[in-house]
């Protein structure tokens, strides 16, 4: 495989460009002034220096001529406005050096320097003495047979230079410091646009249709702002008429429905009056009107889910008694509750009703395929509580047991255990749908005791200690706000014609 | 006489479906397809039972519940197309007692019906008249007064209050008043009880916001402050 170096992130990138940028651009700037204050610095002190020397050398040169041997070479050098001068004089075909005594001596000059001026011309040269820089300059006096030089100190020229370039580099870092910076909020505010898009569109994803990105004055980014939301809306307007749409249906079917089970339930009442033929026909319509009813119920459900208009109102609930409850309610044969654990232990947070329809739900696809329910079991799992329900079918092969949750996959229809009631597999995705509302998972396994069926198990989180501190009116005081699953409210107002949610009804009517 | 049910709903075939099925059960069905002849039905014949659907063509099923309750503590079950909505608190609020949702099983209706219709009974027939500070409660005559003056209460909202005198002071479930109250099991609907408390409040208690009679015990449900 290509070894592929981690992109960096734009963000970084868009730091590295402006630290390396101002590093390089203020530590050119600094070199330069460096080197161009350097240069006149040292110049300025070269035309001073040779200037004086002149000067001096006249001076010497003068006094020497005018009053002869005589003078005191000694103090007359030591008058002079010079770091170092230092005199050679030829006396007797004999050089004789004649130093004031200070800090340089004739010991001290190049030798290129005495040789250039030996041959007679004047010279200038920058070096170094015992680390410390000087220029040396000599001539020859050849009125007085003799030459004169001069060692000027150019220590402080030096220093001051060196403290520049110490303050340069300061400047320097400080720009490079203030170039990050400035690279990092740049960043920031460039991004910041990319940062709110990517938000928003995490909000939409999550449900939040109507989530728009505030207008924008920059015109680089209004025309972002603008197709996005531009986006966002044709996707709510998209979203809203499939969930029109399927609400249309619903109402549609509500009433045709509604008119055939009343008529079904007058004609049950006179079912033992009616010829056998009848008897048999009004048998099949009836079954075939509360299934058509419960599909109903399950496709509008699930476009409720689609359209993430489904909340939940959750309340803690033992699990036991849930469970014993539900499946009473879901079936007229008793069926054992194997519980395991500390009642505290148990409680989860549930809406009832919902949760009574997932329990319906996989007792009905127990009913289909699995030879009904054998038995439930509640027990506390890391992370919640375990509600499992078992059958005595066949059970689900491993490579169906992801499928069977998902939209008419026919429940254990895999197995081939397809009888009669050749069902839509509606119920067990509506399953999945709920508990995933719930926070919780769902999973099909083979039956822990080793006989044959399936154990459906499902995992939700515990209590959460938060709902507890809730008025029990928090419902009303809000009616449209859900309490859960916030990010899945679709804030345009839903048709009140809608889905119908099927929970009621068959809550209630089992139960009654 | 036999119990009179007046449905309000414009679908005809339903409406006919849920007349016959009623009549199964040996009640007298009125019907109405728009509020405005509901309320004319309402008004001239005696009716134990109102069944209103909540979308009706003019004035709504809201509409309706409210005019009547203007009048009378009828016990009033109304239909919603959803069981989520706002739609339900809406109608509990205007004065129903009850709802269901469409599509829903005759014998669901019938079930509701004969949970509104059942009667009052005082739980210690020895005490008659019940007092809490300037509360007066008469189950056995369905009298409650307040400072002497007679309060006005549907016969759920009385209910809902003798239930909750009948051990001042004990802490009522949601499930527990729903099922004495209104003859829901485990999964009855907990905001018909809390509706329910919310509009006896605003009869019973001198400030409804800062209930000292019916008080909410938080995460428990609700007691009658003895």
């Amino acid at each position: 495989m290509r070894f592929r170096p981690r992109q960096l992130g734009l963000r970084a990138r868009i730091l590295i460009a402006f630290t390396l940028g101002t590093f390089v651009l203020s530590f050119l700037l600094s070199a330069s002034t460096w080197g161009f204050t350097r240069q006149s610095q040292l110049n300025q002190r070269e035309d001073l220096a040779i200037a004086r020397f002149f000067g001096n050398a006249g001076i010497v040169r003068n006094r020497l001529l005018n009053v002869g041997a005589g003078v005191d070479v000694q103090q007359l050098l030591a008058s002079l406005p010079a770091s170092s001068p230092v005199l050679i004089l030829r006396v007797d075909g004999e050089t004789r050096p004649v130093n004031p005594g200070l800090r340089f001596t004739d010991q001290d000059l190049p030798v290129s320097l005495r040789t250039s001026v030996d041959e007679g011309s004047a010279a200038i040269m920058r070096y170094r003495v015992r680390e410390e820089p000087v220029l040396a300059l000599g001539m020859p006096l050849p009125a007085i047979d003799g030459e004169y030089f001069e060692i000027v100190s150019l220590v402080d020229v030096e220093s001051s230079l060196s403290i520049l370039a110490a303050y340069l580099i300061a400047a320097s870092l400080a720009t490079t410091a203030a170039g990050a910076a400035l690279g990092w909020w740049a960043s920031g505010r460039t991004l910041r646009p990319l940062t709110d898009v990517g938000r928003a569109a995490q909000a939409i994803a999550g449900g939040r249709l109507d989530t728009r990105l505030d207008g924008s004055d920059d015109p680089d980014l209004a025309a972002l702002v603008s197709s996005f939301n531009e986006m966002g809306r044709a996707l709510q307007e998209r979203i809203e008429r499939d969930a029109r749409f399927a609400s249309d249906v619903s109402h549609e079917l509500r009433s045709p429905l509604m008119t055939l089970a009343a008529s079904v339930e007058v004609l049950e009442t006179r079912r033992d009056d009616l010829p056998e033929r009848s008897r048999a026909a009004l048998d099949l319509l009836s079954e075939d009107v509360r299934r058509f009813q419960a599909l109903v119920a399950d496709l509008l459900e699930i476009s409720r889910f689609d359209a993430g208009a489904v909340q939940l109102d959750l309340e803690p609930v033992s699990a036991p008694e849930f469970i014993r409850q539900a499946l009473r309610a879901a079936t007229d044969r008793p069926v054992p509750v194997y519980v395991i654990g500390d009642p505290e232990e148990l409680v989860v947070d549930l809406d009832k009703r919902r949760m009574a329809r997932v329990i319906a739900n996989l007792v009905d696809n127990a009913d289909k395929y699995g030879g009904g329910v054998e038995g439930a079991g509640v027990r506390p799992v890391p992370g919640g509580v375990e509600i499992a329900v078992e059958d005595r079918g066949p059970g689900i092969p491993v490579e169906d047991r992801t499928r069977v949750f998902e939209r008419f996959s026919r429940g254990g229809a895999a197995a081939g255990s397809r009888g009669i009631h050749s069902g839509v597999g509606l119920g067990l995705s509506l399953v999945a749908e709920h508990v995933r509302l719930h926070g919780g998972t769902v999973r099909v396994e083979s039956r822990l005791d080793g006989e044959t069926g399936a154990r459906f198990v499902i995992e939700l989180p515990p209590h959460d200690p938060a709902l507890d501190d809730e008025e029990l009116e928090t419902s009303l005081d809000a009616p449209l706000v859900p309490r859960v699953g916030d990010d899945l409210a679709i804030t345009a107002a839903t048709d009140d014609a809608e889905a119908e949610a099927g929970v009621g009804p068959r809550a209630h009517g089992t139960l009654s | 006489m036999g119990t009179r049910i007046l449905t309000v709903e414009d679908d005809e075939r339903i409406r006919t479906a849920v007349k016959l099925a009623l009549e199964d059960e040996g009640w007298i069905v009125d019907e109405a397809d728009n509020g405005e002849d509901a309320l004319e039905l309402f008004s001239r014949n005696p009716t134990d039972v109102v069944l209103i659907d909540i979308m009706l063509p003019g004035i709504d099923g809201f509409e309706v519940c409210r005019s009547i309750r203007r009048t009378s503590d009828v016990p009033i079950v109304m239909v919603t197309a959803r069981a989520d909505t706002h739609d339900v608190v809406a109608g509990l609020e205007a004065g129903a007692d009850d709802y269901l949702t469409k599509p829903f099983a005759p014998k669901e209706l019938s079930a509701r019906i004969r949970a509104l219709l059942r009667r009052v009974r005082a739980s210690d027939p020895g005490n008659t008249h019940l007092r809490f500070g300037d509360l007066e409660l008469i189950p056995d005559e369905g009298v409650v007064t307040r400072g002497g003056q007679q309060v006005h209460l549907t016969k759920t909202e009385f209910r809902l209050l003798v239930e909750l005198a009948s051990s001042p002071g004990r802490v009522f479930s949601r499930e527990v008043l729903l099922e004495r109250v209104w003859g829901y099991g485990y999964f009855g609907d907990g905001r018909l009880v809390d509706v329910h408390v919310r509009r006896l409040r605003t009869k019973i208690e001198v400030d409804p916001a800062n209930p000292r009679h019916v008080v909410t015990v938080r995460g428990l449900g609700y007691k009658l402050q003895p």
